[in-house]
């Protein structure tokens, strides 16, 4: 038997003593493991420094109409990120922004800041409430989860279209200026701040908490996580629940932005988000990625219109960019993962 | 005809200014914001956009912020064009109000903004559009009259709670009170869907009522289709300036088709642009014009001198006829057929 | 020899538990006792998954302070005994007592709460966490971890690298350090040291005695007889989802514990079938159809040759995981091989895609007929498909060859049609007709049939192997696997088998009785040999 202290020794294969070599190792393991940790900044730097090169006049009114156009989608793409990290997939992401959009706009209308805030939160209650639906309709009926969400998008799509039959509704200045103002300086846009502040409040806790491990282990082995003592359908669950009130607050976000609730407004951030997912390098597969990659691929996704804009190119490539675009990035990890493999 | 001759001098200025080189400081950027795409009357719509652009003479570059969104994507078009530095917007709004303070946004500096097809509350805003009120109004006038003031008509409406099918309805019903004699048999949505359309009026034809004229909000081939197959003795149907059903009415004619056609041409958004150009040389423009639409009755020699001035058999039967709307655009059909702008 | 293993078994008869049936009579009070200086003690466990019985009337009991092997051919049902002790799932009937007190587990972690642990047959890490990650998952200190793997000779590992990216030797003993980590009463190994090297099995034999020492009770599952006779005190075997009889002591008992697993009747009407059997000529003459030479693939094969001759059927028997997938697989081009050299006809083969082994004449009949056939489509497009796979045919099919080749394939093998001409229609043995039926319309020379009677009834896996025999007839050379020992009997002309990745024994069809091929598929020294 080895004493404690004479254990650790001998287990580490980096004697601590060397602590910067370690740091080293441990980043370059990191972004060995996790590509699009490194590659999802290049590329949001790589395109606004594009959007700059094309765009010399770039102000802080860019950097504003940038943070606007991208926040719905960021929040659209954390939910999703959430889903698919823990193996599975929600198609009713923009039916449930909608849901959200529409509930806010419509009953802050003529409400304080004050009370718009506490209205703010029951619609996040509403959203978690949609996800907790949607997660026992996944978990227990046993109907694949794209049927299932797809099926249930269909619902609160239906949900929003009954609370606000077409566009309209409105909320307060100051709580619109929650998602379009600025703070301390113009350059540093109340939506970053808001999507900061909602990503590091959900996110970072559920990351370091057991639930954040077992929403990974669940994504990316049934089997080895259940003889872990996973609790396989709680977890599922729980990730449709946090998609739920991520949702909500995108389409609170979206009110914030247009200032009104739109029923049909969301259908665009289903399939704009999922996309930002695989951008942003999580694995449909589940398990793998996180969630910041997603949000930044958000931001990446709104510069290509933009930019098409300003190169007076016809706006129809748009499409074709961001599609080349998603293609490419699948192989790339398709294309690492064989590298992986064959060590 | 006062406002023609200005706006024919201002464009022979704009010329002479352009043969001494004087033309540089006065070329205009424009921006498009259109937020539905891969739609017949868009196309033209933007088509007519950059065939004013061109006869214009005074737009260096027309840009197109053109996709499949709502007003969140609106809103970041807007703002992306008022960035790329352009002198006027012409957008079809995608909401009434949720546009509002990009528009004032734009305005503030010292853009023009013209919202075409549909209206938009800010009160910086210009707005161009084709009266929807008169589009219903006068289409079943002219039936009602064709019919005698007597008779049962069917009314074929386009999307339930869309404001264009509302306001063109409040036409409808306008008329109906000048002609008591006048029942409507059904009243149909048909999601201005062809397919719909045709369901629909195959299932009235097949009821057996008594029908003596059709109006509809613009799917009117479907509805002359409908009586084609069942073998029907044609009853006049009113439609808008549509190719398909233009086409029909001139190869028609001898089989008895008589149709009515109520223009809602997209060349509003050529006019749209026309007004803003006339806004930017510092004229005093009203802040909503709304195009009368002209109605054209295929029994007549002139409606039918229309019908064969525009109709094209190589556009599509479901898009509207290339058409422009005097004395706004300057451009010519051909001009708009090309769709290219300035520079392009 | 035979004689032996009937002496053996009416030796052990009395053993055999007696309540095939299942209690159907509601609980006495006695029912819910057992005697609380058991451990743990499985009593007439019963599951089925559908069709599939799993387990009739399980028994188990096990003593504190003992390493008890649990034994049983493929299919006795002794991972489903552990699955239902650790509450992976739930039983149909019987009962599980821990202690002397009913229990049932909904879940592992609930097993673990009250003591009982087991590793399993495959890792049970998840692939995308660091080790780390892991042991947080399962409630795990991993400074527990450190010192039992410290124990296990593991004194470097980064708990920060990925699971996914550890070797498999590895993740076994962190496996197992980690159910050691929460000092089980009751240790269930299943099939642990089946693919580790000798050095490692080692390290794992002297962990699981200490177990014993300290008075807790290990359950030892292994294909290995040579492991079980050296390392458990007792043994309890399975046949047929039944428990059928426990040694007292497992050492010296390996006879018994073969005649055992292979039933008094079986063992008779294999005796029977072999010494009936015609002793076929091996055609050694002529070509040689395939000939594998030292073929390796880690972790699971390793150095395997072997000739295989035209008009003959080579048998393989092997027990579960001894590396016949990854041997068939290597042959049929699904998987690459990393030495070795595969010949056919004297031409050596490489293969980068099935098709070129298809292409070189060597076709695959796979045990899961799922993944050959498209279930929705009809009999003639599935026959058909390959025929038509090559580059070559992207143009029109010709119809009215395709017809007259798929017609007579079907024919040839009496494919019951009347059910209907959509392959789901099917049933599973007309199913793996189809399979065959497929090669036979595109030709092949060398057959290989990967356990092509799994789930079949009885009439059918019969015309199976006439058909393979008669395949034989007709020159072509065929490599079977079966995971039935008695069929090796029925259906070749000679047989090897597989142990550990590598060929231990070969035999003409006369000496391949059953309990022959069992002895030696246990890694045991072929007995009848010895006696001759």
């Amino acid at each position: 038997m080895t004493t404690p202290a004479e254990d650790k020794s001998l287990v580490m294969a980096v004697p601590s003593a060397v602590s910067k070599d370690r740091l080293v190792t441990r980043l370059r393991r990191s972004l060995q493991r996790n590509p699009s940790l490194f590659f999802m900044p290049a590329m949001l730097i790589a395109a606004l420094a594009i959007t700059v090169a094309i765009h010399p006049q770039f102000s802080d009114f860019d950097l504003q109409s940038l943070a606007m156009g991208a926040l719905p989608l960021a929040f659209a793409a954390a939910a999703q990120s959430v889903v698919v990290i823990s193996g599975g997939i929600d198609l009713s992401i923009g039916s449930v922004i909608a849901v959200a959009n529409v509930l806010a706009a419509s009953t802050m209308e003529k409400a304080s800041f004050a009370q718009s805030l506490l209205l703010a939160v029951a619609v996040l209650i509403v959203g978690a409430a949609i996800g907790t639906l949607n997660g026992l309709i996944v978990v227990l009926s046993g109907i694949p989860d794209v049927v299932a969400t797809l099926t249930t998008g269909f619902i609160w799509g239906g949900v929003a279209l009954l609370i606000l039959e077409k566009p309209g509704g409105g909320a307060p200045q100051d709580f619109l200026n929650l998602g379009v103002g600025t703070l301390f300086t113009p350059w540093l846009p109340n939506a970053l701040v808001l999507l900061a502040a909602a990503v590091g409040v959900i996110w970072i806790p559920l990351r370091r908490s057991k639930l954040g491990l077992q929403l990974y282990a669940v994504g990316s082995d049934r089997v080895a996580a259940f003889r872990s003592g996973v609790n396989i359908d709680r977890t599922r669950f729980a990730a449709y629940i946090f998609s739920g009130l991520f949702s909500a607050v995108g389409g609170l976000s979206l009110t914030m932005t247009t200032g009104i609730g739109a029923p049909l407004a969301g259908v665009y951030y289903t399939l704009s988000g999922l996309a930002a997912v695989v951008v942003g390098g999580v694995s449909l597969a589940g398990g793998r990625g996180g969630i910041f990659g997603p949000v930044m691929a958000a931001f990446v996704l709104t510069l290509i219109p933009t930019d098409l804009i300003f190169l007076n190119i016809d706006p129809n490539f748009g499409q074709v960019i961001q599609g080349t675009l998603i293609v490419t990035i699948v192989m790339l990890g398709g294309f690492a993962d064989m590298v992986r493999n064959r060590k | 005809m006062k406002m023609k001759v200005s706006i024919l001098v201002c464009a022979a200025l704009s010329a002479l200014m352009a043969t001494f080189g004087l033309a540089a400081e006065k070329k205009y950027v424009v921006g498009v914001s259109n937020t539905l795409v891969g739609n017949g009357w868009r196309e033209e719509m933007v088509c007519s956009i950059k065939a004013e652009a061109l006869a214009s003479g005074m737009v260096s570059k027309v840009i197109l912020a053109n996709r499949n969104g709502g007003p969140s994507e609106q809103i970041a078009d807007l703002r992306n064009l008022i960035s790329a530095g352009v002198n006027v917007i012409i957008v079809n709004p995608s909401d009434r109000k949720a546009l509002d303070p990009v528009i004032k946004q734009a305005t503030d500096r010292g853009i023009v903004v013209v919202a075409v097809d549909q209206a938009v509350d800010a009160p910086s805003a210009y707005v161009v559009a084709n009266d929807q009120t008169a589009y219903g109004r006068e289409g079943a006038e002219a039936l009602f009259k064709m019919l005698g003031g007597k008779g049962n008509v069917v009314e074929m409406r386009g999307i339930d709670g869309v404001p264009a099918d509302a306001d063109r309805h409040e036409g409808f019903t306008e008329a109906l009170k000048k002609y008591p004699d006048i029942k409507v048999v059904a009243s149909v949505f048909t999601g201005w869907s062809p397919d719909k359309a045709a369901q629909a009026m195959k299932d009235l034809i097949g009821s057996g009522k008594q029908i003596d004229g059709v109006w509809t909000s613009g799917i009117d081939k479907a509805v002359v289709d409908a009586y084609k197959t069942a073998n029907l003795k044609y009853v006049p149907v009113v439609g808008a300036d549509n190719n398909g059903f233009m086409g029909e009415q001139i190869a028609l004619k001898d089989a008895g088709l008589v149709g009515i056609n109520v223009t809602n041409p997209p060349a509003v958004g050529g006019a749209g642009l026309s007004v803003a150009l006339d806004v930017l040389q510092g004229k005093k423009m009203p802040r909503v014009i709304h195009l009368t639409p002209a109605v054209y009755d295929s029994s007549t020699p002139e409606g039918m001198a229309w019908l064969k001035s525009l109709y094209d058999p190589s556009v599509d039967p479901n898009n509207p006829v290339y058409s422009s709307v005097k004395p706004y655009t300057h451009y010519s059909i051909e001009q708009e057929k090309a769709c290219k702008g300035p520079g392009e | 020899m035979l004689v032996s293993v009937g002496k053996a078994y009416s030796a052990f008869s009395g053993c055999a538990n007696p309540g095939l049936r299942g209690r159907t009579t509601p609980l006495s009070q006695f029912d819910l006792m057992s005697d609380s200086s058991l451990l743990l003690e499985a009593r007439n466990v019963a599951k089925r998954f559908d069709l599939v019985i799993a387990l009739k009337a399980a028994s188990l009991q096990v003593r504190p302070g003992e390493v008890h092997g649990l034994m049983g051919s493929n299919g006795a049902g002794k991972s489903t005994l552990v699955k239902i002790i650790t509450g992976v799932f739930p039983a149909d009937s019987g009962q599980i007592f821990v202690k002397g007190v009913a229990r049932s587990f909904r879940s592992p972690a609930e097993a673990r709460g009250a003591g009982i642990v087991s590793v399993y047959q495959d890792p049970a890490l998840v692939p995308d966490l660091t080790v780390t990650q892991n042991m947080r998952l399962a409630g795990v200190s991993v400074d527990a971890m450190r010192k039992w793997l410290a124990e296990l000779g593991v004194l470097k590992l980064d708990f920060s690298l990925l699971v996914r990216d550890l070797p498999y030797p590895t993740l076994r003993l962190i496996d197992l350090a980690r159910a050691l980590a929460s000092d089980p009463a009751v240790l269930l190994l299943d099939e642990i040291t089946a693919s580790l090297p000798a050095d490692l099995s080692e390290r794992i034999y002297i962990m699981v005695k200490r177990w014993r020492e300290k008075g807790s009770a290990v359950i030892f599952i292994s294909h290995r007889m040579a492991e079980v006779s050296a390392l458990c005190d007792r043994a309890t075997v399975l046949r047929d989802g039944v428990m059928v009889g426990v040694t007292e002591r497992a050492h010296g008992s390996e006879e018994r514990i073969v005649a055992l697993m292979l039933g008094a009747e079986t063992a008779r009407a294999v005796a029977t079938a072999a010494s009936n059997r015609p002793s076929r000529r091996t055609p050694r003459d002529g070509q040689i159809a395939l000939e594998i030479r030292g073929l390796r693939r880690a972790p699971l094969l390793n150095d395997v040759s072997f000739k295989l001759y035209p008009g003959e059927v080579l048998g393989v028997a092997a027990l579960e995981g001894q590396g016949q997938e990854e041997l068939f697989d290597c042959i049929a081009g699904n998987r690459r091989y990393e030495e070795g050299s595969i010949f056919a006809h004297g031409k050596q083969l490489r293969f980068r895609h099935p098709a070129d082994a298809i292409a070189a004449g060597i076709v695959l009949v796979p045990a899961n007929r799922l993944v050959a056939l498209l279930q929705q489509r009809s009999i003639r497009e599935n026959v058909a498909l390959p025929a038509f796979g090559g580059i070559r045919n992207w143009g029109p099919i010709r119809m009215s060859a395709e017809q007259s080749r798929v017609k007579s394939a079907i024919a040839r093998l009496e494919i019951d049609t009347r059910a209907g001409s959509e392959l789901r229609q099917l049933s599973g043995g007309n199913q793996q007709k189809v399979v065959i039926a497929r090669w036979l319309a595109s030709g092949f020379n060398t057959l290989l049939c990967f356990d092509p009677t799994r789930g079949i009834d009885i009439g059918t896996k019969r015309q199976i192997h006439a058909l393979v025999r008669e395949l034989a007839a007709k020159g072509s050379a065929v490599l079977l696997f079966t995971s039935e020992l008695s069929e090796i009997a029925l259906a070749c002309d000679r047989a090897i088998v597989l142990f550990g990745g590598r060929v231990v024994a070969e035999m003409p069809v006369a000496e391949a009785d059953e309990a022959t091929l069992l002895r030696s598929a246990h890694g045991l020294a072929p007995l009848a040999h010895a006696a001759s």
